[in-house]
């Protein structure tokens, strides 16, 4: 009885010890690519929020195109989301001449296309002569372009191209990340007869797509799901010399509210979201969590931190019937009269950090942490307004400028999005605390960008998306002559002697390939832009990413698809035996 | 048929179409002009000037608004609703699948609620004790509107778990809107069976020793239908009301959340397809129920 | 029409709702314990504060315990152990407060930022209702005067407008505010969404109304005394005075059905994001906060303004399936009277 007593002890022990070890190892996390417990097939259930209004990657930007090239296409090369590495993909290795300006760049060889014919060079070039050209007016040209300069490309032989920059460029090759490679043979005919735009449009049926991502498109049900299949052309292999990728279907369902794709994971029949996990959802998710149900991921500080700004532009009404806006005391005492912890708490309940500058720990290398600290004090936020010339002058609470009229103005914002509107609502509380009069206006997105864009706002508060952490990709917003500098945009020349000096350090980051000189550079930089104060930060929230229990091989990004980015390393942990299969 | 009533049809349908094309202009005005375009997303995704330009030539954003207008109205002719600048896909196939919902979500609704409510309608007047025990639920039920109805169901839904609150379920939608609307005609047809069971003719027929059962459920249910179609149209009008915000709040897939996207989107074609679409489904309800009243009540064959 | 004990006591129960509806509206200043704007730091989401009378055993004055922030990201108070604070009455224009070092007196719980429901409800209710009653007003004076004109007028005048009448009534009243609204310069400040809504709700409600002047009126006008003026030459208008007041009845009933047909519309407008601007507190804004799933598990004190609408709508159904002209008006009957 004794003997078998402790030999039941033993195996329950070990067998506890085993779960553990397999629990832990399915936790994924970034810990690279294929640990031992890889195991291949399956169809991983996403969900996405906006559905794709063409496939043409060239011809529409949205969210649910990106994803569909990602899945489908490939590019030369690619930045790691997680890492910001540059990793090589269709191109083998590369080489610059010693001016930086020509690049050579070898393409892997004996890649297929999905419907199995070759890649070459030739496709390299069709691309670019699509992405260029002015009939197709590609969204992706902008970005594609160096000081308004395209690069030139031309090919060397079926395997190797010659890429040239007409200016040095900081990122290098990594400009090419966002450009998939498309397949001339199946679209030439479609470029050439002007028909480009409208070419692989939503109606498209999936036998007439080719690409060179991890997966192929099998259908697309309008309003409800696209689905992708493994594509067994992929050129891919893991470390171990598995094909890649592991699972055999993606299923993206569409469904249009972050709360309907809380419920789905929540009640486990969805693996991935969109993005990532509010901050109301987090505790319930700690819950299942605990439960085994979900994987919860810190993938960091979130890169796209929401901002504050005045208009600056001398020409705005705002600047010419109130001087007193203009002024750099008025931002120093907003930021000041703010308490950053009130926002942490309230809007994000906790999960975010307090911040000073555009750039937030999670840019990893470019982020400056010793910049001036600013303290929330509302006793010098009330100085500082008292030394532009506000103050009380009818005795009715509020501060009035020169004239005797009360200081206010209205920040405007995007209606419906909580964290925007709970966040201006805490500002305009605050600042009535040291007397300044906010109004806040809730605008829905067309009427809000037209009221920015037009430059008929007075203040706004809102969000820039950039897709890398290089510095590179934000020079439409350091750079004064550039249309999203948005406190006072596409200037002639610049306005101040600090956006002059922001305009050169840019200049020059943006023309060396010296990675630690551009550090320097753009380092210099936000001093300056955090001395001057023309957008005000207050929180980025702490990225958390869900997936359910049974998705391996994530590597969580901040940046936008969090997971799906690196889809064809996930891979899907079978049920244990006996349980229902999803 | 005869010549009254074929001339009274003619009459509303006439109308009708008049009805159907104003709406869906005004509603491609209204769009049209107001602040903002389909494009100005387009540019906040840093697309660059000239995929602006060229997004705004291709929709047609810079004719003048007469050709615009005129324009899509020939396109009508061959039922072709233009493209939806926002989905990307023709305005024709979009609209028909959420119509298709919306109005499948309101005819349930509707069934629902006039088999539940007309029926315990007739029961109430005749009988005061079910009157007792449902009047009070009745009237606390037309007390909420969709709006309150659904956001009661959906907590209803989440602590109990009696009712699905997936996404396409049609339970909380559908009762949401079923059961106010039910309550109303309650009401409504225990009223008019009051009334007619008090009048003349059914004390009449009782004398003659019609059996209690075909009294209440034939001759005076057939005289209590008169005024219930009266309400008819506003019926139709409340239910596409209500519908849009039950929509809102389950986010059914519906016409409603539709249009609101068209308008925010400034997605003209989409606006004014779904206008269109939502004003035929108004006006072919009214007219049906029209009709029903006509074949009924000579007397309404006269008013225009 | 059976007058019995259970009917009167119907009537009584919905006016006595409508009038404390109306008096807690109109005093709201004073009712609200807290500014409906103030936010408090780490009350978000916070429980409804609950009054006690009895504490260990021995009654006391009316008072309530302190709420402890035990978890912020899960939201999660309880009520601490220490001394009571006792609710104070008629102290700085208010009925009830809480001593200013003690915090808020959150009787129905605090919203996502902090703040005082039930001093939102208040101050929400009044500003719904002042735009309702003006919506009102708007909507039968318009809806008295082209339905009095038609009725007076008669001939191709009362088809042409009741034409037009019948177009409009036939809209969906909710698509017909979304569009216009959705339509309009969104820069707004909250007294000029008032009067807008105010306008478009008259836009949207004025053909019911009308329809039934014009019925009451083109009876009328078939009466001796309004023949006789006829025959003495008095125009349309001339005649419309005299005829209008046999709506009166009819426009009582009016304003007791669209009473509460506007506070659901602005409810649901509101809701949708086209109403008040998000911080004004308006029984449509507070709902936003209040129809997300996730925080309805959690925060169920949030429904709040809907459990408001749902007792305003009671009470006028309460009144008015009770009282006769309004039953046979809803019914479509005409009295002959």
């Amino acid at each position: 009885m004794r003997r078998e007593r402790i030999g039941l002890v033993v195996i329950t022990l070990l067998a506890a010890a085993g779960v553990l070890y397999w629990v832990q190892a399915s936790r994924g996390g970034s810990t690279g690519p294929a640990p031992a417990g890889v195991v291949r097939g399956g169809r991983l259930i996403a969900t996405h929020r906006s559905e794709p209004q063409s496939f043409n990657r060239y011809a529409s930007a949205n969210p649910a195109e990106e994803l569909f090239a990602r899945l489908t296409q490939a590019t030369l090369v690619r930045l790691n989301r997680a890492t910001g590495e540059l990793e090589p993909r269709l191109a083998r290795e590369w080489s610059s001449s010693p001016d930086g300006l020509t690049w050579t760049v070898k393409l892997r060889e004996g890649v297929r296309f999905s419907d199995g014919l070759p890649f070459t060079s030739s496709d390299v070039l069709f691309t670019f002569q699509v992405l260029y050209d002015k009939r197709v007016a590609s969204p992706l040209a902008g970005s594609a372009m160096v000081g308004d300069n395209p690069l030139t490309v031309r090919a060397l032989d079926t395997q190797t191209v010659v890429i040239v920059f007409p200016a040095v460029y900081g990122p290098g090759l990594a400009i090419l990340d966002s450009l998939p490679i498309l397949p001339e043979h199946k679209l030439r005919r479609a470029f050439e007869s002007g028909t480009f735009k409208q070419a692989w449009g939503v109606a498209t049926p999936a036998s007439e797509f080719a690409g060179l991502g991890p997966f192929t498109l099998q259908e697309y049900v309008p309003g409800q799901r696209v689905v992708y299949q493994s594509n067994p052309e992929f050129w891919r292999t893991d470390d171990q010399g598995r094909k890649l990728p592991y699972l055999d279907q993606i299923e993206v369902q569409i469904v249009p509210e972050q709360s309907a794709e809380m419920l789905r994971l929540e009640a486990g029949t969805v693996d991935v979201t969109t993005d990532q996990v509010r901050a109301e959802d987090l505790a319930g998710l700690q819950a299942l969590q605990a439960r085994g149900v979900v994987t919860l991921n810190e993938a960091g500080v979130a890169t796209n931190p929401e901002m504050f700004w005045l208009n600056l532009n001398p020409s705005s009404a705002l600047a010419k019937t109130r001087p007193w806006s203009q002024r750099l005391e008025l931002r120093q005492a907003i930021s000041h009269a703010v308490d950053r912890r009130r926002i942490v708490d309230t809007v994000y309940l906790g999960a975010a950090e307090p911040i000073f500058s555009t750039v937030t720990p999670g840019y990893g290398e470019w982020y400056v942490p010793d910049l001036p600290p600013i303290e929330f004090d509302q006793t010098r936020a009330r100085a500082l307004l008292a030394s532009i010339g506000l103050a009380d002058r009818n005795g009715d609470g509020k501060l009035d400028d020169e004239r005797g009229e009360t200081a206010r103005f209205a920040i405007v914002t995007q209606k419906g999005h909580t964290i925007r509107e709970r966040t201006c609502a805490i500002i305009q509380e605050q600042l009535q605390a040291v007397g300044l009069t906010v109004d806040v206006v809730a605008l829905e997105r067309t009427a809000f960008f037209s009221q920015v864009l037009g430059g008929t706002y007075e203040a706004a508060f809102f969000q820039l998306i950039f897709d890398s952490f290089d510095p590179a990709s934000q020079f439409d917003f350091w750079a004064s002559s550039k249309g999203f500098h948005i406190w006072h945009p596409s200037q002639a020349k610049p306005a101040t002697e600090w956006e002059a000096r922001i305009d050169d350090l840019m200049v020059k980051q943006s023309t060396t390939l010296d990675r630690a000189e551009r550090r320097r550079l753009f380092a210099e930089a936000q001093r300056v832009l955090a001395a001057n104060q023309p957008v005000i930060t207050f929180a980025a929230a702490k990225v958390v990413v869900a997936t359910s229990a049974r998705v391996g091989g994530a590597m969580p990004s901040v940046l936008a698809p969090p997971v799906l980015w690196n889809a064809e390393m996930l891979w899907l942990v079978p049920a244990p035996a006996g349980a229902s299969g999803k | 048929m005869n010549a009254d009533l074929a001339a009274f049809i003619g009459r509303r349908l006439a109308a009708a179409l008049l009805f159907v094309v104003v709406v869906s202009c005004a509603a491609f005005v209204l769009v049209r002009i107001a602040p903002g375009d389909a494009t100005t997303d387009l540019y906040m995704q840093r697309g660059g000037t000239a995929a602006v330009e060229e997004t705004r030539a291709r929709l047609g954003l810079d004719r003048p608004m007469v050709s615009h207008l005129a324009s899509w109205a020939t396109g009508l002719l061959t039922f072709d609703l233009g493209q939806s600048s926002v989905y990307g896909r023709p305005v024709a196939g979009l609209v028909k699948e959420r119509a298709g919902a919306t109005a499948a979500l309101a005819s349930l609704a509707l069934l629902l609620a006039a088999a539940i409510g007309l029926p315990l309608g007739v029961l109430t007047a005749s009988r005061p004790a079910i009157a007792a025990a449902v009047a009070p639920i009745s009237i606390a039920l037309v007390a909420c509107p969709p709006i309150i109805a659904v956001l009661a169901l959906l907590l209803l839904a989440i602590e109990t778990g009696w009712l699905s609150i997936a996404q396409g379920s049609y339970a909380v939608p559908t009762l949401a809107l079923a059961l106010p609307l039910a309550a109303m005609l309650e009401r409504l047809q225990s009223r008019a069976m009051a009334e007619a069971l008090a009048s003349p003719d059914l004390v009449a027929a009782a004398a003659r020793g019609v059996p209690r059962g075909r009294l209440l459920w034939v001759h005076a249910a057939r005289q209590s239908l008169r005024p219930v179609l009266g309400i008819a149209g506003a019926v139709v009008g409340t239910l596409f009301s209500g519908s849009l915000a039950v929509e809102m709040v389950t986010s059914w897939p519906g016409l409603g959340r539709l249009l609101f996207d068209a308008v925010a989107g400034r997605d003209l074609f989409l606006a004014a397809g779904c206008a269109l679409v939502g004003a035929v489904l108004v006006a072919v309800s009214n007219l049906l129920a029209d009709v029903a009243r006509a074949l009924i009540d000579p007397r309404v064959r006269e008013a225009a | 029409m059976i007058a019995s004990a259970w009917v009167r006591w119907r009537m009584r129960l919905g006016a006595a709702l409508l009038a404390t509806f109306a008096g807690v509206a109109i005093l709201a200043p004073v009712i609200a314990p807290n500014d409906p704007n103030s936010q408090f730091q780490d009350k978000a989401y916070a429980p409804p504060m609950r009054v006690r009378i009895a504490e260990g055993g021995s009654i006391r004055a009316p008072f309530v315990r302190q709420q402890v922030l035990e978890d912020r990201l899960a939201r999660r108070f309880r009520d601490s152990d220490t001394t009571p604070l006792t609710l104070i009455w008629f102290s700085d224009g208010r009925l009830v407060t809480l001593e200013p070092s003690d915090g808020p007196l959150l009787l129905l719980g605090a919203d996502s930022l902090g703040r005082d429901l039930f001093s939102r409800l208040v101050h929400g209710a009044r500003l719904s209702f002042a735009l309702a009653a003006l919506g009102v007003a708007g909507a039968l004076v318009l809806g008295a005067l082209i339905g009095g004109l038609a009725g007076s007028a008669g001939g191709g005048i009362e088809t042409g407008l009741m034409f037009i009448t019948d177009f409009f009534l036939v809209l969906p009243g909710a698509y017909l505010v979304l569009v216009l609204r959705g339509a309009l310069p969104l820069i707004l400040s909250t007294t000029q969404v008032f009067f807008l809504m105010a306008a478009l709700f008259a836009v949207a409600a004025w053909p019911h109304a009308a329809r039934g002047v014009r019925a009451i009126v083109a009876t009328e006008r078939q009466r001796e005394y309004a023949m006789a003026a006829r025959a003495a030459g008095a125009g349309p208008l001339r005649l419309m005075r005299h005829l209008l007041p046999a709506a009166r009845s009819f426009l009582g009933v009016e304003i007791m059905l669209l009473i509460p047909a506007l506070l659901i519309a602005e409810a649901t407008v509101s809701y949708l994001g086209l109403g008040f601007p998000v911080p004004t507190p308006s029984l449509g804004t507070m709902l936003q906060d209040a129809a997300k799933v996730s925080l309805m598990r959690e925060a169920p004190w949030l429904l709040a303004p809907a459990a408001t609408l749902f007792v305003v709508v009671l009470a006028v159904q309460l009144v008015v399936w009770t009282s006769a002209p309004a039953t046979d008006l809803l019914v479509g009957r005409r009295r002959t009277q």
